[in-house]
Order: C-alpha cells, then structure tokens, then sequence
C-alpha cells in the first residue's frame, strides 16, 4: 500500500519533457544557470544599452540610467 | 526463532503511519527539489555548490573598465553584489554600483570642411565639468546681456571642431552611483515570489525602479513559468536646463529645469529542461515609455542644400512615446567540460527600430580549476524612422529629428574572452575582455556637397575590461 | 555535481545484479530482466540515490546537513523539507518509544566503542555525554532545528533503511520489472517476481560470516534487521549489546542478538526492529503486542 502510493507519485513525470530527478546532474553545475555571473551579465546590458537602441529580452529593458 | 503474526498494536500502528507519512512526503519534495541537485558536497572539480535547503551567502565583486576609441568616453564602475540565500529558498539581493565616466562624445553635428564653434551653458564653478580651455578645449564667453539674468549666467563656453574633424564635446564628466533591493522566496503554491527596488542618481539624472516577480515550477521542476512586472521613474535635471526641440543651440541658461519619464513593462518567461545536457529559456517582454527621451545635450546640424555645410545647429528631439517588445530565446548545452550558450533576441519597437542580436559562449573546463570561454556576438539594428544624419535648410523642420547614430541602421560585433580561476570549493576569480565595434553607413546616398567627403557614421569602437570574483560562504 | 558511480553489473539468474559499497556496507540491486542496458539504468540510479543521501545525512562529513547541524555549536540551523520530514519522524518515534528512540544519542559512542572486547566505561566516562542526550531539549519547529551547545544528532538508525524505500522508488518510476534493493540486510521489493512467485531472502548467521542462519520468502514489502551480529563488548561473562538505552547512558540488558521485521516500508520495518531490540528481554512480547512479522534471535 505505501510503496504503491510511493510508485504513484514518482510516476507522475514519466512521460513529460525533459530529464528524471537523478539525471539533472549537469543542470546542478554552476555554470548550468541562466545567468551564472549576475556582475557579468549586468555589464554587458549596461554597455549595450548605452551604444544601442535595443534593450532588453533577458530581463527588464530599462536601463535606470541616463546614459541612453 | 519465531515468527509472529498479530494485529498491530498502538505503536505498531503509529509506526506504520508516520512511516507511510515520511515515504510519501519525501517522494514529493525529492521529486520537487530534483534528487541530485539535493546531492550536498563537493561536485568533481571540487566545488561546493550548497544546493536547496542551505542557507548560503554569495558576495559578487566586479570592475568594470571600459574604454572608446578616439580618446572619447572612458569608464571605470566597480560593482558589488550580496546574495543571501535562506534554507528554504527564500534570497535577499543587495547590489551597488559606482560609475566615473570622462571623455568626449560626439554632439550630433556633422563634420565640416571648415572650423566649427559650438557654444553651451557654463558650469558654475565647483561642478564637475567645470571645464579649462587646457582641458577641455573650450573656452568662457560673454553672452550679450539679456534683462533679468544673474551675472554668472551671462557668460557661456565654447569650443570648436577643427576641419573635418567630428565635432565632440569634450567637457564630458559624470558620476553614478546606484543601489538595488530584492527579495524573493516560494509562497504556499508559488514556487518564487519577490519583489524589489533600485535607485540611480547621476549628476543630472536620477532613476527609480520597481519590480515584482512570481514564477512557478511544473513538471518535476523542469519547466517553470514566470512573469516580471518592471517599472521605472526617471528625472532628467541637464545642466544648463532643457533645451526646446528643435531650436538653435544657444549658451543660455533654459527655463525648464527638469523633465521626467515613465516606463512600465513586463516579461513573460519560460524555461525548460529539456534534457540532461540542455537548458531553454524563452522570453517574452513589452515596455511602454513615456515622457522624456530625448538627449537635452545632443544636437543636429542643419546644412545647405547645395554645399552641405552647416549653416545652423538645433537640439535634437524624439517622441515621447516608444514601445517596445522582445523575444528572447536562450540555450544552454552541458556536454563533457563544456558549456555552450547560443541566444537569439528580435527586439522591435514603434520608433521603426528593429534589431536582431545573436550571441555565442563556449566554456572549457580546463584542467583543476581553470576555464576559458570565448565569446561572440553579432548585433544588427534598422533607424528609427526620426533619424535624421542632418537636416536641409530648405526643407519643412520635422517634428521629431535625432542624429544619434545609436538611432541608426548599424552592425556591431563583440568578440571576447573570459578566463576563471577557481581559487577554493567556493571562490572564483576571473578576468574577461571584449572589444566591440559599430559600422555603419558613413557615406550615405543622400549627402550633400561637402557632406560626401566626410564620415558621417560617428559609431563607437570599445574595449571592455571586467575583473571579478565570487565567494560562497555560510 | 556529477555524482560517481561505481555499480558493477552482472547476469545473476533471471536477474541483472548490480553491487556497489555506500554507507559501509555492501549494496545490491537485482532486476528480473533480459535486458542489461535497463539493469544499468537502474543500478544507476540506485546508486546514485544511496549515494545522494548518504551525502546528504552522513555525520562524518561537515558539509551533510547533519555535520552542519552539529556544528552549529547552540545556533538555529533551518533544514530543507526531506531533512525536515525525516526529523519529524524521528521525533514522533521519540514520542512514541517513550524516549527510547532517540537520534541525539550517538555521542554516548565515544565513551561505548562496541569491538568485541572488554573495554566497558566508567560511570564517570557515561555521566557527562549523557547529560547530552534527550531529544526533548532541542528546539524543533518551523524546519528549524537548534540543538544545545554539545549535542549532536546521527540519523544513522534511520538513514539506511529510508536510502532503502527511496531508492526501490527510483527504481520503479524506471521500470515495472520486479525489482530488489538490499543495503546492508536491509531491503525492499517492488513486488512479486514474474510468475507471482516470491522473492527467497536469505537471514545472514550472527555467528559466522557466509553461514545462513534462515530464507524468508518475500512477495512485496520490506525487511530489515536490527542486530549486534559482531558489535557488542563481553566481560565478566556479560554481553554487552551495541543497543544503548538513551534514558540510561547504558546498553539495552538481554536485547536478542538480532530482530528481522517484515513491514510494508523498509522504514517502518527498521523501526519496529530497533525498537524492539530497545526493549531488551521484552522483544518478542513487543513484537507480539504490536502484531509485528518477525524474527528474533537470541
């Protein structure tokens, strides 16, 4: 009875996308983050965001400067 | 030996119980929490990647330096970042950011076969653009009294652009300093709720934003939806007051002294696991801005229909109305020592902008504690359908003119690398550099008399310079 | 974060059966299948399973949860919600044994070092440790839990057999296959073999390494043993069992060398059994009393 309920609810993510618990190993790494070096990241926006007219897409498109 | 068979007891049945209760429960909150990422210790480089379910203290600091070509801006900004995690997911985000820029920028005026002079208002001494003619290349005026003004008003500076030369002003100097807030943690069925704040404070601007997020996990954690809400509040306060679009650069002292923007804007995210090795992310985002857009400091040239010389110089002026919508597609790839990330944004706008951007990583685990990882980016954007390279005289004055070259049609690439050093299980030091280069149209077909001998693309080329280092600790 | 695994594979019969060392013991997994590639796949993720929480709750590593709960040196330490569960169960068994079960009572082991010899401590080596052991002096609410300055806590009586029941249920979200996880002694089947035909379980001897003291037939469910097979002391012609009274500071007298319990769960089955053993002489009246399947030696 219990191991069956146990079974039920591990049985759940069978057939959706992507990997099983113990297969996300590499998506555990670091650097497996969508943004892994937030300091990095917000350099390159903010270079970006003052030398062209686009902004955005990752996250919010303001720049929270004047420098545009 | 005996074997025995009975009805259970109290304990027996209370064991039974809570033992069905533990089994099921963990089923749930492993399936939740993805099993190895539970997985506690050290991982095979030797780092300490803590996990769900440890309180951890992440501290980012950077240095940014960035130099233009041409002896034109130059930036140095230290960055630090404090990230508090709690052991049920909650996080507290503190950042601050620090910015001195220098050097010249391009006004907006086109080149001219013959010396150009440009006056401004003057800084008040004490200000940090005070400018010398040593320096700066300009020099203090006496502007003919008009009725009512004070002394100090009365003087203005000017400087001049030698022959086909790019006219800059070259008494460019600011100070930035800014601060960040944010909270997020899971509530009852939303796996991420949070919210924060920043504030941003320039000489002659000042920045306010507002964001809340909820973001919910599906599908053994594989998928998760989420949805930022972004808003900012801007005051531009330019020295010297803001200029009417579209009339003569003048020396005085403008009435207006502060002009504000709005902006109000959300994305709408999804990311996906797809499999063991491949990570997605997909991004939808919309902004609305309204108010203040225009440069109060650039300008545009007005030239003869025959010779293309300037015969005037008028403050540009943009709508006050932009939206703008992206999409963002983001991959990760883990195979072996390597992670690649390959991203692809469309970015389009009611200004006729429209850009694609299309950005390319590779990182390699190297031997211990090493990694390198050359980057690429290439950058495309359409001119917004207000710019203008310069304006004919004897043409109507439209109602709204840039000659931003950021406003332009151009190309830009990026190349870069990035090399890291894992100094313990839990720091990381590294050095990355970028050069990025604008190339536009210099010649374009509609150029007029002088105008066809002079570059009049004045894009920027860079050289970007990051040191930074990561420290986890309890 | 790759976790490394170790399985070795092999056909055993019907079975592939796979074999690894976690948590200092030998560890199987046998699937009733022709098929290698998903024998692998399960050992696989077995191992990595045993693996993850023998990471996770060892107490010889100062970076499990555990070794940063007793580090935490009298400090509020929050925990995640499966390290949460497994204190909420181990403080209901508290409840429930009377203060017999008790996983704040390891530190009483560096004064018992359980080798076969005749090394038994002094009251004055048990006194002080025992003054650090009562699970009702810790602070244990809102998944935070503080232990007083010198308290520790070993999840060892429970981790194995729950490793047990987690890793039969990775294991069956892979396949429907009949399949058999056994840590140690402790196990737990998916269900009956192909055929509805039984699972044979030896009972190793407490005597003698590779004698089999009995075979249990098993269809569904659990097994685990709580025993003293080579760990106890012997002077003056008493034993002294490796079963401590957390109440006394001292081994539990008369405790039956070793108690087998059939149960659903590996869990609820090594809990029986531990309790059981708690109750010294009284075991197999214990066991009678709660209806419990099992199998006692004395």
């Amino acid at each position: 009875m219990v191991t069956a309920l146990v079974a039920a609810a591990a049985c759940t993510a069978c057939t959706a996308i992507g990997p099983r618990p113990w297969e996300k190993d590499l998506m555990a790494r670091p650097e497996m983050q969508l943004v892994p070096y937030p300091l990095q990241t917000a350099a390159d926006e903010h270079v970006y965001f003052s030398k062209e007219a686009s902004s955005g897409g990752r996250g919010f498109a303001g720049g929270g400067c004047g420098c545009n | 030996m005996q074997l025995k068979r009975r009805k259970a007891g109290r304990v027996g049945r209370a064991i039974s119980a809570i033992s069905a209760t533990l089994l099921i429960a963990t089923a749930a909150s492993c399936e939740n929490s993805a099993v190895a990422q539970d997985f506690y210790g050290l991982d095979k480089a030797g780092r300490d990647n803590f996990g769900p379910g440890i309180a951890y203290t992440e501290f980012d600091g950077a240095l940014l330096i960035y130099q233009e070509a041409g002896g034109r801006v130059q930036a140095i900004e230290p960055t630090a970042n404090l990230a508090i995690h709690g052991a049920r997911g909650q996080q507290l985000t503190l950042g601050a950011v620090a910015d001195a820029v220098s050097g010249a920028t391009p006004n907006g005026a086109v080149p001219s076969d013959r010396t150009q002079t440009f006056v401004t208002p003057l800084k008040p001494q004490g200000s940090s653009t005070t400018v010398t003619s040593a320096s700066g290349g300009s020099t203090v005026i006496q502007l003919p009294p008009t009725p009512g003004q004070v002394a100090s008003a009365s003087l203005g500076r000017q400087y001049t652009t030698a022959p086909n030369t790019l006219p800059m002003d070259k008494g460019f100097r600011d100070h930035r300093a800014a601060l960040t807030a944010g909270w997020s943690q899971p509530l009852g069925w939303i796996s991420e709720i949070g919210g924060g704040a920043g504030f941003s404070r320039e000489e002659d601007y000042q920045s306010i934003t507002a964001n809340v997020r909820a973001a919910k996990n599906f599908n053994s954690d594989n998928t998760t939806i989420s949805l930022d809400l972004n808003g900012e509040f801007d005051s531009s306060f330019p020295f010297g007051g803001v200029p009417t679009g579209l009339s003569a650069m003048n020396a005085q002292f403008k009435p207006i002294t502060t002009r504000h923007k709005t902006q109000l804007g959300f994305v709408l995210g999804l990311t996906e696991v797809m499999t063991r090795n491949w990570l997605m992310a997909l991004n939808y985002s919309y902004d609305s801005q309204k108010g203040y857009q225009t440069d109060p400091y650039r300008v545009i040239s007005v030239v003869d229909p025959t010779s293309g010389e300037p015969t005037s110089t008028l403050y540009e002026n943009r709508p006050e109305q932009r939206k703008t919508q992206s999409l963002f597609w983001d991959n990760k790839l883990a195979f072996g020592p390597t992670v690649t990330e390959l991203s692809y944004r469309y970015f389009t706008d009611n200004w006729g902008i429209s850009s694609h951007t299309v950005e390319a990583s590779e990182r390699i685990n190297l031997a211990k504690s090493w990694y390198i990882e050359p980057n690429v980016r290439f950058y495309h954007q359409n001119a917004a359908n207000f710019y203008r390279a310069f304006l004919v005289s004897n043409a109507a004055l439209p109602a709204y003119a840039s000659s931003d070259t950021r406003l332009s049609r151009f190309d830009a690439i990026t190349y870069g690398a990035k090399i890291g050093f894992r100094v313990s299980g839990r720091s990381e030091l590294y050095v990355r550099a970028d050069y990025y280069t604008q190339s536009g149209d210099g010649h374009p077909a509609n150029a007029i008399g002088q105008l066809r001998g002079q570059d009049l693309f004045a894009g920027t080329k860079a050289a970007i310079v990051q040191v930074g280092y990561q420290w986890k600790f309890h | 974060m790759e976790i490394p695994l170790t399985a070795t594979l092999a056909r055993a019969g019907r079975d592939y059966l796979g074999a690894f060392k976690a948590m200092a013991t030998p560890c199987e997994v046998r699937v009733e299948t022709d098929d290698a590639e998903l024998g692998r796949r399960v050992t696989d993720a077995v191992e990595a399973e045993a693996r993850r929480i023998e990471a996770k709750f060892s107490r010889y590593r100062d970076d499990s949860i555990i070794g940063r709960i007793n580090a935490a040196g009298g400090r509020k330490t929050a925990v995640d919600a499966e390290t949460a569960h497994l204190l909420d169960f181990a403080s209901q068994c508290f409840d429930l044994s009377g203060g017999m079960f008790d996983i704040t009572s390891g530190v009483l082991r560096r004064a018992w070092r359980f080798d076969g010899s005749d090394r038994v401590p002094g009251a004055s080596d048990i006194k002080p440790l025992h003054k650090l052991v009562g699970w009702n002096m810790v602070s244990w609410r809102n998944s935070c839990l503080t232990l007083p300055a010198g308290m520790e806590i070993d999840l060892g009586g429970l981790a194995k057999e729950y490793a047990v029941d987690r890793a039969l249920a990775v294991a069956r979200a892979i396949t429907a296959a009949p399949v058999l996880v056994n840590f140690g002694g402790d196990l737990a089947v998916s269900g009956p073999r192909t055929g509805e035909t039984r699972w044979h379980v030896a009972i190793a001897s407490v005597e003698k390494d590779d004698a089999m003291a009995g075979m249990l037939e098993l269809v569904s469910g659990a097994l685990a043993t709580s025993g003293d097979a080579r760990r106890f002391l012997l002077k003056d012609g008493v034993r002294y069992s490796h079963i401590l009274n957390p109440r006394t500071g001292w081994p539990v007298k008369d405790a039956p060398r070793s108690v087998t319990v059939a149960a659903p769960s590996c869990v609820e089955a090594g809990m029986v059994a531990t309790l059981a053993m708690l109750q010294g002489k009284r075991a197999e009246q214990f066991l009678k009393r709660e209806g419990a399947r099992a199998w006692c030696i004395r």
